[in-house]
């Protein structure tokens, strides 16, 4: 302190905004901190939860660090809840639903990107106002429509209806990233007599790697996560999935909280693993989607 | 013939249904033998019935708080970790968890931390000996239980599209503006917030769609209780489709919230471009 009255004025100036920096990034951690232990605690809450004994959870008062640890919960969940068929149906339809999307979506999204038809604008303007209709608008009448054939709860009904409410965003998605390949390759692959179909496949499909699994990734969790087309448009063990599973805890058997919340880990797994390994494309999805979609 | 099989598929199952349920909400539909043309009682009902009127408002509230929330709160957080801190990765991993996961364990995960009797957050009162708070069984809570459960997923995916837009900014404008010793905050709102308005405007738009069709988090957490106090409108749609089997009503209801979620998105960029319009003149 004492070698600071000496200090001359303008060093004076300088040591009090170093301290001022100092102050601010002190600030920026905290914010920062604050930030990262409200986004995960409510999920390490679930998984507490989910590794507690039944009579642990419905201890008052309540405390943070469970007595023991069990699997017993996820052994429940299984066993006594039929977890299997709900996570198999889950399973089946969004991995279903992404290769539809996928084969449907690349082609279009050429079509649009690359030649001029007619009626382009319309579909394009189209494929925005579909992006912002409620689900539930569809919703009603497609379980109208699959009544009329037959087709209500069955997991090919979801398929169908998952598979066309992802389209626009998956083909949003893929135009903006076929436009960014240079025009010059797919030309000269024309020039040494390659058709549309062959350019489409064999030289622009290799280039667009991120942006298919971009759109793959954002397709299969957002099928994954979807609560009400499964509600709507299944009834039973055959075509229900995990979110609509949740909902039976709920009504059904009153609320099992350990079961119920291993159930909600089950359904987080998919979305830790994307967020771990594929980031990138997650993101890439989710901003380039967002600003153009 | 590339675009055909998708555009296909679309028309099929997206436009076709959309296009007979319009048609149907002019219709007594309730799954029964025929099916009489009402005209336009079905909107009628809807816009004069008690419960529509307390969706609509719930929807108004629930969308208007949580949006502004989540934005203010967004690019709060994005403009003050937005420089070389340690944990920023880990940070931006961790945020794009809660946009991801399912709405429905959302709102399963907050009717457990609502719980009054074994809940984290009535437990934490209690310790504190502070009052609990009735979060899910009180009316007058439970709409902010569900905003509380919505900002919670959704700033997140705010905070990343601002630090997304901040780090594309210029850098000349804000490096003139500190040699001519504007303060941070002067700099904020003169130089950054300007630049940041497209993606501002990007963030809102889908804020909106999303919270007008916000169904899944309060479906797990209230099913629109109690007492209708969180039916948002796609709730309501719901539960008149398929507890009261009047599709026709259900129907129009859910053209309604269409109709208003566009007329905010006209407002949204209608205005600045009138604005801009005026101005040019």
């Amino acid at each position: 302190m004492s070698d600071q009255v000496l200090e001359r004025p303008r060093d004076r100036v300088m040591v009090h905004s170093r301290r001022k920096i100092s102050a601010g990034l002190v600030a920026r951690y905290a914010v920062l901190a604050v930030t990262i232990l409200v986004t995960v605690f409510p999920l390490i809450w679930l998984f507490i939860t989910s590794i507690r004994t039944s009579s642990d959870i419905f201890a008052v008062p309540v405390h943070i660090i469970p007595d023991s640890v069990t699997m017993a919960q996820y052994v429940k969940v299984f066993s006594q809840y039929d977890t299997g068929s709900y996570l198999w149906n889950t399973v089946v339809v969004s991995l279903v639903t992404v290769v539809f999307v996928t084969v449907l979506s690349l082609p279009c999204a050429y079509a649009m990107a690359r030649l001029r038809l007619p009626g382009q604008k319309i579909v394009l303007s189209l494929l925005l106002i579909m992006r912002m209709i409620p689900v539930i608008a569809f919703a009603i009448p497609l379980f109208a429509v699959f009544s009329n054939f037959g087709m209500l709860d069955t997991i090919w009904a979801l398929i169908l209806a998952h598979t066309a409410s992802k389209l626009p965003v998956a083909i949003w998605l893929m135009i903006g990233f076929i436009q960014d390949l240079p025009r010059e390759i797919e030309e000269s692959a024309q020039v040494d007599g390659a058709g549309t179909l062959r350019t489409l496949i064999q030289i622009v499909t290799p280039l667009i790697g991120p942006g298919l699994g971009a759109s793959a990734v954002i397709t299969f969790l957002f099928t994954w996560n979807d609560l009400l087309l499964a509600l709507t448009l299944t009834s039973s063990k055959d075509a229900e999935t995990l979110p609509v599973g949740l909902t039976n805890f709920v009504t059904q058997y009153g609320i099992d909280w350990g079961p119920m919340s291993a159930a909600g880990v089950l359904m987080v797994i998919p979305t830790l693993i994307f967020v771990w390994f594929a980031q990138g494309l997650l993101v890439k999805g989710l901003i380039s989607g967002a600003v153009r979609g | 013939m590339l675009a055909g099989p998708a555009i296909i598929v679309m028309v099929v199952i997206l436009l076709y249904p959309l296009a007979y349920s319009f048609v149907m909400s002019f219709f007594r539909w309730d799954l029964g033998d025929s099916t009489p043309f009402i005209g336009v009682r079905n909107y009628s009902d809807a816009l004069s019935g008690h419960q529509f009127q307390q969706s609509l408002r719930n929807q108004i509230i629930f969308s208007i708080i949580s949006i502004a929330i989540e934005v203010c709160a967004g690019m709060g957080i994005a403009v003050l970790v937005n420089s070389k801190l340690h944990g920023l990765r880990l940070a931006r991993t961790l945020l794009l968890i809660p946009p991801m996961i399912a709405p429905a364990v959302v709102g399963l995960n907050f009717r457990w931390l609502f719980n009054e009797q074994y809940g984290f957050l009535d437990a934490i009162l209690r310790d504190l000996h502070l009052p609990i708070v009735p979060w899910l069984s009180d009316p007058n809570w439970a709409l902010t239980s569900v905003i509380i459960a919505d900002v919670w997923q959704n700033t997140p995916l705010m905070v990343l599209l601002f630090l997304a837009g901040l780090q594309s900014l210029p850098q000349e404008p804000l490096e003139a503006a500190a040699v001519d010793g504007a303060s941070p905050w002067a700099a904020f709102w003169t130089i950054v917030l300007p630049l940041l308005r497209p993606i501002i405007m990007i963030a809102l738009m889908l804020r909106i769609i999303d919270t007008f069709r916000t169904f899944d988090t309060v479906w797990l957490m209230t099913q629109g209780g109690p007492g209708g106090a969180t039916n948002l409108v796609t709730v309501y749609a719901y539960l008149l489709a398929f507890q009261g089997i009047d599709f026709g009503h259900a129907a129009a209801v859910s053209y309604i919230a269409l109709a208003i979620s566009l007329v905010l998105l006209a407002i949204l960029y209608g205005v600045p471009w009138l604005m801009a319009k005026r101005g040019a003149i």
